[in-house]
């Protein structure tokens, strides 16, 4: 077992060095990004809006060709963004204010806090006493610990927040290191299980994030009152299964390379009873994290600020020396992802705020009317989800695009509560299809374990499974509880 | 193809999305001629409101998205829509909006009605315009299907049943 105490300082997201493959990359990105801008403004769409499509594109097809990592990317298209008058600078750099990037920002720092003082170590074997038999006894732990605390969470940034430590103690208390390439697979997988646990559990309950309740408010307007019961109800068979598969799945996919550990149970008890008791840091991270939570699920009803909640925590621990600034002047990770997030947070904000989200969503799911339901029902829900690859914010993908891929649907005769309910699971287990498609997910990326390339591949492959599952099974389970 | 290459392709689908048909002429209006139009309006913005005495509430908004034209198309395929308006919800709502198309091109409009809120009704008044629009006039109506308000002032909507005529001036509208 690794006595490490410090988060990983950087993602495993290396610079790319431009070399071969690399150059072919970079000059294909600058080539698509020469050509969509030069390339004729469609008809009703802004210059100003096809001109950042034309930066945001071929920022994200630099990240996904590995081009670029996210940083850089990010950092060339504001940049562009900017410079080149597309949309002026506070509209560019909003996001280096937003709440919710904060928060993400904020989760981090706090999360160190809980390696730091050994508490995170000490779950971590209370854990692996409980579940340590295998590698997949400890993804389910996970799991099912995220899905019993979600409905709890309004928001599933905070409990990434919460998620993110107890994942982290387990990989490094499992020996595994995001700098070695041997080790780190473990630690990849037990934090790619993190970021899709949280995307289905939030499909779960309609309580898990604060997306849903938006979704709801405007199926409200299509005739359909979902509450707490109904979305569960609706939910369970393809969610749970999920919850079930998706550890198998991702193991599949990217194998952790250690499968059966039958001796970790033993040996975990046997750390913690050489741990002894709570250390004084302990409590004060226990007692911090307790008020942070009890925050974080009270803040709807007490009008709590979700950031602000984390910034006193944060505070209390800088305050009571369990963190120091020393430690944080080494979050040199923190950094990088408060830089790429904030930028590309904002940049999609104005694609959609320009009006192009709702044009192409309008233009993609109008070619669809006349189609046979069923079909447009699949391709519908297919485009949904793809086009999460253009939002940095589930919310604003709900906002821009849910009303108008219903109205779709029902004009194609899909029928409404089938056609909102999946759209609505979608908005939540699509979160993964990107690192930065959902800001639960940004502080497991920025754990380093994972690079750029699997993340993206196993987002891609996550996703596809989610959907297939919600297809398949989720549709007839519809059916059969909605009528 | 590898799996992460969707994106690729989606790139490509918004891409192929946003080229659509041909369109029509671009001064399609002779002079004096009227034509129809409908559409949706999906917008986003910002909503600032003030508490007055009970139940009686004065509100900023700013919103833009994009307004998508179907049927007829006596404007073309869309514009960029832009509006800032006042809304008092006991004397009801007006504002100004301003439609921009691709080439820059813009449609102005004063906007009257119900306060801003699902479900309310807004009358348009289309006074001029830039461009291939110099000198339009013309009215159109829609409805808001839903608004959504979130804590931080944020407002998002879809205003769908937009339906209006609009006419080109007797002279003919000068080319740009």
């Amino acid at each position: 077992m690794s006595s490490s105490t410090s988060a990983p300082a950087a993602p495993a997201v290396s610079a790319v060095r431009p070399r071969g493959r690399a150059l072919v990359s970079r000059a294909a990105t600058f080539a698509l990004a020469l050509g969509l801008w030069f390339a004729p403004i469609p008809e009703g769409l802004t210059v100003q809006a096809w001109h950042l499509f034309a930066i945001f594109a071929a920022a994200i097809f630099s990240v996904i060709v590995t081009a670029f990592p996210l940083l850089t990317a990010a950092m060339l298209a504001a940049a562009a963004a900017v410079l080149t008058g597309t949309i002026a600078p506070a509209k560019a750099f909003a996001g280096f204010a937003n709440g919710s990037v904060l928060l993400v920002v904020v989760a981090f720092l706090v999360a160190s806090s809980v390696v730091k003082s050994g508490l995170g170590r000490r779950i971590s074997f209370l854990v692996v006493s409980a579940f340590g038999r295998s590698t997949l006894g400890l993804a389910y732990s996970i799991f099912l610990t995220d899905a019993a605390i979600a409905p709890a969470f309004p928001s599933n940034t905070a409990r990434s927040g919460v998620l993110f430590p107890i994942v982290l103690s387990l990989a490094q208390g499992a020996g595994s290191d995001p700098f070695d390439d041997e080790t780190r697979r473990l630690g990849g997988y037990l934090m790619f299980c993190g970021m899709a646990s949280l995307a289905v559990s939030s499909a779960l309950w309609l309580t898990a994030t604060s997306v849903n309740p938006i979704g709801v408010e405007i199926a409200r307007h299509f005739g359909l009152k979902i509450n707490f019961g109904s979305w569960l109800l609706a939910a369970s068979v393809p969610a749970l299964a999920s919850i079930v598969l998706l550890p198998l799945v991702l193991y599949r996919l990217f194998p952790p390379g250690v499968s059966a550990t039958p001796d970790a149970p033993a040996a975990a008890r046997q750390a913690l009873k050489s741990m002894g008791p709570l250390s004084r840091d302990e409590k004060v991270v226990a007692v911090a994290f307790v008020l942070m939570v009890t925050g974080w699920i009270a803040a709807g009803t007490l009008t709590l600020d979700l950031t602000a909640v984390a910034f006193a925590g944060f505070g209390a621990l800088l305050a009571t020396s369990v963190l120091t600034l020393d430690d944080i002047a080494q979050e040199g990770g923190t950094l990088i992802t408060y830089l790429w997030l904030a930028v590309l947070f904002a940049m999609s904000g104005q694609l959609n705020e320009l009006g192009f989200m709702s044009y192409v969503g309008g233009r993609l799911s109008a070619a669809l009317a006349g189609v046979a339901w069923p079909a447009a029902y699949v391709a519908l829900l297919v485009l949904y989800v793809l086009m999460h690859y253009l939002f940095v914010s589930q919310s604003s993908q709900v906002l821009a695009l849910f009303g108008v891929f219903v109205e779709v649907g029902l004009r194609s005769g899909v029928p409404a509560p089938l056609m909102a309910f999946a759209l609505l699971f979608a908005s939540s287990y699509f979160s993964t299809i990107t690192p930065q498609g959902g800001s639960q997910n940004v502080i497991f990326v920025g754990s380093g374990y994972l690079s750029q390339g699997e993340l993206y591949k196993l987002g891609a492959l996550t996703t596809a499974f989610c959907l297939l599952v919600f297809l398949v099974l989720g549709t007839p389970w519809l059916f059969l509880v909605i009528r | 193809m590898p799996l992460p290459w969707l994106g690729v392709a989606l790139l490509v689908l918004c891409t192929g999305a946003c080229s659509g048909p041909a369109t029509e002429p671009r001064s399609g209006l002779a002079p004096g001629e009227s034509r129809a139009f409908e559409g949706s309006w999906t917008a986003s913005g910002t909503r600032r409101s003030l508490e007055l005495e009970r139940g009686h509430q004065a509100s900023i908004l700013n919103l833009s998205g994009s307004l998508l034209l179907t049927g007829e198309r006596g404007l073309g395929v869309g514009f960029q829509a832009d509006a800032i308006g006042f809304s008092d919800n006991k004397a009801g709502g007006t504002g100004q909006a301003v439609w921009t198309d691709e080439h820059g091109d813009k449609v102005f409009s004063q906007l009257r009605g119900e306060p801003i809120g699902t479900g309310s009704k807004v009358l348009g008044t289309i006074t001029g315009g830039t461009g291939r629009f110099a000198g339009l006039t013309g009215e159109y109506e829609l409805h808001w299907q839903y608004v959504i308000e979130s804590d931080d002032g944020t407002v998002s909507g879809r205003a769908v049943g937009l339906k209006g005529r609009v006419t080109a001036p007797a002279a003919g509208i000068p080319r740009s």
